[in-house]
């Protein structure tokens, strides 16, 4: 009994060509998924299509039993399932907590999103301390974390990624791949695209490669790791097996 | 484009189907409304039911002519296009055909004196087209819409008009200095206004035309509001007319040729480039700044020399001629409508406005309604036919080939 | 010195309403990226309906913002949402919008000039004759109530922005549009009533301009010259950048028109306008990123 469900997916932008063409997925409760692919394969396009953003043209999406295609982008998020958009998308001239706040938009109780954003601040020490600063003015780090725990405020059952560790330098990128992994053991099921392929799938149970439209790949994440097509194709052929998770 | 249908005709050439994006629909609306009003001034109000108040018998006979006549211009356009691509000679004929008759007609009214009435709509024509083509460069070639382009003509009329004044040298030497003197001053607005962007840069041409007109209402050497009076040429009345007629003819003429050749050219291309997205124009290498201020300039030459001409033929220059909202919006419109980014959409525009508002003028009168005439005949445009009559027939491969200049 | 006073009070009197009539048009760009050149138009076309209730009613001009401001709410409103809501996605948006809004402007010019003729106009209540004196100084007492109501309105205005639910989604709209629908914000609906309540201050505008001004049909394009200059000046989008720009720039105009004539007055924005596009091409308060 999967949470997530997309059902032979068609989508694309305004009057141009199918990005996705038949895409089928099945993503079971409190696993992390991770999708890889070349430029161009859907995976943002998947993302927004799942998110209410972009009306599929074919094929049905399922979310916890109930089809949320064809939805708004808020009545997808009512139903438990919050996204952070690649490129961080946070309110460049609103604080760190008015960003938060604006994170519970669609909950009307001001009370209740004033105590979700303190339950935050506990998770993210660093987002309390800078809380009254414009969100422009934190780091590329610091405003991925304020991205994600602006996605958090609504307690979804579901999170789904693109691309957060656009940008940022290793160090910083595994932090918030450690947070992911925090979320991941708390229940939370994670849908996550990545550009950086290895680093991606080392966070994630499960593998998928997307690519041209339709996925042409479903594994644990180990396995898509170590496959030598997939190596080739997306990770850059090694020479020697891998050291440690930590070079780059 | 999965949406282009051929328009359908039975084997009789009857009833004409409208397909989805047909450019007929819009045209029964007004069609259908004038229908009606003529039905209730004919019928009804003869009749004895409902009589019918007297503007509404003049729109509706207005509307109905007029909606009638486009709508079968469109309809016969595809039998038109048909014929000038089957017979080759008529690409170049045809036009090459009017020209020679526009040299003809001055001949004749030196002769019989008849055609007054048309040496002077056609040098207004000429002008118009100037101004049109002109304007296509920078707004359509390059896709910065300018909102105040009339500033080359009121800065050609007075250049020539005050030298004229001042040291008695006639506008018709003086005419290409003042072409020149206006695609100066378009290269130094453009350094200054051409680093911003699309909304910004059409701000700065409106400010560019109200502060234009301050100055030139303000300042003593231009004669302020009065205006600047110049002497008259001295002609007979009945071929007076005529140097104007062929020195707008020349430049037009030249105006559009330039069109023609930027068109067909690097710069053009590049021009193009910019207009679909700048940003990947610089990436790829083409040096937009350059490009950008040398069609700002360029598109003010030629106006700035139909400005001095014209300007000399009113024999006296104020800027409230020149420089209102109604000439500006005039140029934009008729660009628009024939086509912009096309060689012959801004002339088959402007030579089509031009004949529509003698057409309601002569119905209507003028009165304030013309503007709004013309702010919802620009709105329909935009909103229906944003490619212009050129672009829009092209896209269903009717587009005579005697039109087809790009 | 004590002149020099005088012109300032004279300039900042003028300053409220200025920017009362370019916050309207820069909450629009904000929020939408309209340059709505038909802002002054709506602006007249609210003057002559205070106009008209005066003269058919006697009502107060001041007090006709009660019906102007909800009425140009739901012109606002419908107008974008039958223009402009079902082509926000269209890639020429920008010039397309510009041309739209300009042609609207002359049909409303138009219509205006056959139902009221071009006879200049402007309403007459009492206290448009007075001016208030204190010590060597005066100030119309028109002028005094526009700048007090203009100042009331705009704080009013950026408190909503600031401080509610749906001023907040306009805020982020206006900084993120995309990260607003992330959120949940209904973006479409959000533009909609940001259109509408620019045009309701520019609603409030025409009532405080009948009385501060004379207006006619083509007026709106002296006015929207000035007002695209204190937005462009100020920062489009910003509320804070069209009050300092129209002080600003209004007392100039004042020095300006003291010293060297009021025709002349004018052309202290359009300089103003070409300077800051030499200099910061995105004014004082706007942000480098166009939209």
């Amino acid at each position: 009994m999967g949470t997530l469900i997309i059902d032979n997916v068609v989508a694309g932008y305004g009057s141009g060509p199918n990005i996705l063409k038949g895409l089928s997925l099945t993503v079971e409760s409190c696993q992390a998924y991770c999708i890889i692919g070349p430029n161009g394969a859907g995976k943002s396009t998947l993302i927004k299509v799942i998110a209410g953003l972009l009306k599929p043209r074919e094929g049905k999406i399922t979310f916890k039993g109930e089809v949320i295609s064809g939805l708004r982008a808020d009545q997808v998020l009512q139903r438990g399932l919050s996204y952070v958009p690649s490129d961080r998308s946070l309110f460049p001239d609103m604080t760190v907590k008015e960003n938060l706040r604006m994170g519970g938009y669609i909950l009307r109780d001001g009370r209740l999103v004033n105590r979700r954003i303190d339950e935050l601040f506990t998770m993210f020490p660093i987002l309390k301390e800078k809380s009254s600063q414009m969100a422009r003015t934190l780091s590329g780090g610091q405003q991925q974390l304020a991205s994600i725990a602006r996605a958090l405020v609504l307690k979804p059952e579901m999170i789904m990624l693109d691309e957060p560790s656009l940008g940022l330098s290793p160090k910083v990128a595994q932090q918030i791949f450690s947070t992911i992994t925090d979320l991941r053991k708390n229940g939370m099921t994670i849908l996550l695209v990545e550009q950086n392929a290895r680093k991606g799938l080392q966070n994630a149970d499960v593998g998928v490669v997307l690519d041209l439209g339709t996925n042409s790949f479903e594994r644990p994440a180990s396995e898509v790791l170590s496959d030598p097509r997939i190596q080739e194709l997306y990770l850059g052929k090694r020479r020697e097996p891998l050291a440690t998770e930590d070079q780059e | 484009m999965s949406d282009i249908s051929p328009v359908n005709s039975n084997e009789h050439g009857a009833m004409i189907k409208t397909e989805k994006n047909s450019p007929l629909k819009p045209f029964i609306i007004p069609v259908l409304i004038s229908m009606l009003f003529v039905v209730w001034k004919y019928v009804l109000s003869a009749n004895g039911i409902l009589k019918s108040p007297p503007w509404m018998e003049q729109w509706g006979e207005a509307m109905l002519i007029l909606g009638l006549g486009l709508w079968f211009l469109f309809l016969l356009t595809p039998y038109i296009t048909r014929f000038s691509k089957v017979n080759k000679w008529v690409k170049g004929g045809l036009p090459l055909l009017i020209l020679a008759v526009f040299l003809v007609i001055p001949l004749i009214q030196i002769k019989t004196g008849t055609l007054n009435y048309w040496l002077y709509m056609l040098t207004i024509c000429f002008m118009y087209i100037i101004w049109s083509s002109s304007w296509n460069i920078i707004g359509g070639y390059a896709g910065y819409i300018s909102l105040g382009h009339t500033v080359f003509i009121a800065i050609g009329a007075y250049f020539a008009g005050m030298i004229f004044v001042f040291w008695r040298i006639s506008p018709f030497i003086t005419a290409p200095v003042a072409g020149i003197v206006a695609m100066v001053s378009g290269l130094l607005f453009g350094l200054i206004a051409l680093r911003t962007r699309g909304s910004t840069f059409i701000i700065s041409t409106i400010a560019l035309v109200l502060l234009v007109a301050e100055i030139l209402d303000n300042w003593k050497l231009t004669g302020g509001v009065n205006g600047l009076a110049m002497p008259m040429i001295s002609l007979e009345g009945e071929i007076a007319k005529i140097p104007f007629y062929y020195y707008m003819l020349v430049i037009m003429v030249l105006c559009v040729l330039m069109t023609y050749f930027i068109q067909h050219s690097k710069f053009g291309l590049g021009l193009r480039a910019i207009s679909q997205d700048e940003i990947k124009a610089e990436v790829a290498g083409i040096p937009t700044r350059q490009y950008k201020i040398l069609a700002f300039g360029l598109s003010g030459m030629f106006i700035g020399m139909s400005g001095a001409i014209y300007g000399y033929s009113l024999t006296y220059l104020r800027p409230s001629i020149f420089l209102t909202v109604a000439i500006g919006t005039g140029i934009v419109l008729n660009t628009i409508l024939g086509g912009k980014g096309t060689v012959s959409g801004p002339v088959i525009g402007a030579a089509i406005m031009l004949a529509v508002n003698e057409f309601v003028v002569s119905k209507l009168g003028a009165t304030e309604l013309n503007i709004v005439v013309t702010g919802l005949i620009l709105m329909l445009v935009l909103l229906f036919f944003p490619e212009g009559i050129v672009g829009s027939l092209r896209n269903k491969g009717t587009l005579p080939t005697f039109l087809d200049w790009d | 010195m004590i002149q020099v006073f005088q012109i300032v009070i004279l300039g900042l009197a003028l300053g409220g309403v200025y920017a009362l009539m370019s916050s309207g048009m820069t909450l629009i760009f904000g929020v939408m990226r309209i340059v709505n050149l038909a802002h002054s138009a709506f602006i007249v076309m609210a003057a002559y309906l205070a106009f008209w209730l005066f003269k058919a009613i006697n009502l107060d001009p001041t007090l006709s913002m009660a019906i102007t401001m909800p009425v140009m709410f739901l012109i606002g409103m419908a107008y974008y949402r039958i223009l402009f809501a079902s082509r926000a996605d269209n890639p020429r948006f920008v010039d397309i919008t510009v041309l739209i809004t300009f042609a609207t402007g002359l049909i409303i010019e138009g219509g205006l000039a056959f139902i009221f003729t071009g006879i200049y106009r402007t309403t007459t209540p009492e206290y448009a004759k007075t001016s208030y004196t204190f010590g060597p100084f005066f100030i119309p007492q028109s002028q005094l109530y526009a700048l007090i109501i203009s100042i009331v309105l705009i704080v009013g205005l950026w408190l909503f922005l600031r401080y509610t639910r749906i001023g907040n989604a306009i805020r982020a709209t206006m900084q993120n549009r995309n990260a607003a629908q992330v959120v949940g914000v209904n973006v479409r609906w959000i533009s909609t009533l940001s259109f509408g309540i620019g045009l309701a201050m520019a609603g409030a505008a025409g009532s405080l301009l009948s009385f501060v001004f004379t207006f006619y049909p083509a007026k709106h394009v002296a006015w929207i010259g000035m007002i695209l200059c204190l937005v462009v000046l100020g920062g489009m989008g910003s509320l804070v950048g069209a009050l300092v720009s129209s002080f600003l720039l209004a007392t100039a105009a004042s020095f300006v028109s003291f010293y060297l004539g009021a025709t002349w007055a004018p052309i202290t924005f359009y300089l103003a306008l070409f300077l800051i596009l030499l200099f910061r091409p995105q004014g004082l308060f706007g942000k480098k990123v166009e939209g």
